[in-house]
């Protein structure tokens, strides 16, 4: 596995394989069974006695999640260590949510034609201002 | 192992933050990685997405009700707020059009920045239909490279048809203090409440 992902990184170069290869990892699932995953949905793992903490059924991709999200990731940036698209990854993370592996955090909702909450804007520019 | 016994699953690791991000969209070599790198904490990173779109080409009469899916790809970066809060900032792909059936582009979105090149306004217009349409507020950034300035805020404001309330600003957003003041005036429009009612 790759863990070169920077912006300069080739895209796939194959078209007839870039569609299908990368799904050999999730055995041919291409539906995430934890839809409501998104971009910045941030994934960090749980905290597990030693005996839950085998790999016997991941894959080595799922591995590296785990390695990843030791500390709080968003699943964009899980894709681009996995150098796997989005969709894919999605799947991956979904699997070990289902093993109670990892929690996942959704995005602040914001409604559209709505004031976001004037706490977060604040927080968000007093972090802006500190650049 | 009993990967099922979830009744004994313990807490996160470190408690996870609340997450938002800022889009910044306009046209192909605009400059939009350059202000994901100005203010980013990290390299910009890169990821690709599948979409699913139904293929709408005008001479497309045979492929009616047909699904394509492309790859777009996406960079992008992030600030660190604090423990609660993180920033992010995706850098959009081209081709607007898709980005209607693109959900996740927007979810968790506090608002957008247009970076506009003077020498080509019209690759701006998709980036601002589509946030208009989906009442996403947002700022325009006009890209200045070295200060070379060929045209007004006015005649920019004019040229893209903007409401009278669109901040638009023009600066190097190669330099971090310019790209942040653009991100800072985005957040200002927020605060003032000027949401975009569609």
């Amino acid at each position: 596995m790759s863990s070169s992902h920077w912006a300069d990184e080739p895209l796939d170069d194959d078209p007839e394989d870039s569609f299908v290869r990368p799904y050999t990892i999730t055995h041919g699932r291409t539906v995430s069974a934890h839809g409501d995953l998104t971009l910045i949905t941030i994934v960090v793992a749980l905290a597990l006695p030693e005996e839950q903490l085998g790999t016997r059924g991941l894959e080595p991709e799922h591995r590296f999640i785990l390695e990843q999200c030791r500390r709080p990731v968003a699943l964009a940036e899980i894709a681009a260590g996995l150098n796997l698209p989005v969709a894919v990854t999605k799947i991956l993370i979904s699997d070990l949510i289902t093993l109670g592996r990892v929690a996942a955090r959704p995005p602040v909702a914001v409604a559209v034609g709505k004031r976001p909450d004037i706490r977060l804007l604040q927080a968000v520019r007093d972090g802006l201002r500190r650049l | 192992m009993d990967y099922d016994d979830s009744d004994r699953r313990g807490g996160p690791l470190s408690p996870a933050p609340a997450a938002v991000k800022f889009l910044i969209a306009g046209g192909f070599g605009v400059g939009k990685t350059t202000m994901v790198a100005a203010v980013s904490e990290v390299e910009p990173l890169r990821t690709e997405e599948y979409l699913t779109v139904a293929s709408i080409g005008v001479d497309d009469v045979a492929g009616v009700g047909e699904k394509d899916t492309t790859t777009v790809a996406m960079d992008f970066g992030r600030i660190t707020v604090s423990p609660e809060l993180v920033v992010y900032l995706f850098g959009t792909p081209g081709q607007e059009r898709f980005w209607f059936m693109w959900d996740d582009l927007v979810l968790g979105a506090l608002g957008a920045v247009v970076i506009a090149d003077t020498r080509r306004l019209q690759t701006s217009f998709g980036s601002i239909d589509f946030f208009e349409r989906k009442g996403i507020p947002f700022v325009v950034g006009v890209n200045c490279f070295d200060g070379y300035q060929d045209r007004t805020i006015p005649e920019v404001r004019e040229a893209l048809d903007l409401d009278p309330h669109v901040p638009v600003l023009m600066g190097d957003f190669r330099q971090r203090a310019v790209s942040r003041d653009v991100l800072l005036a985005l957040v200002d429009y927020l605060m003032d409440g000027h949401r975009s009612a569609s």
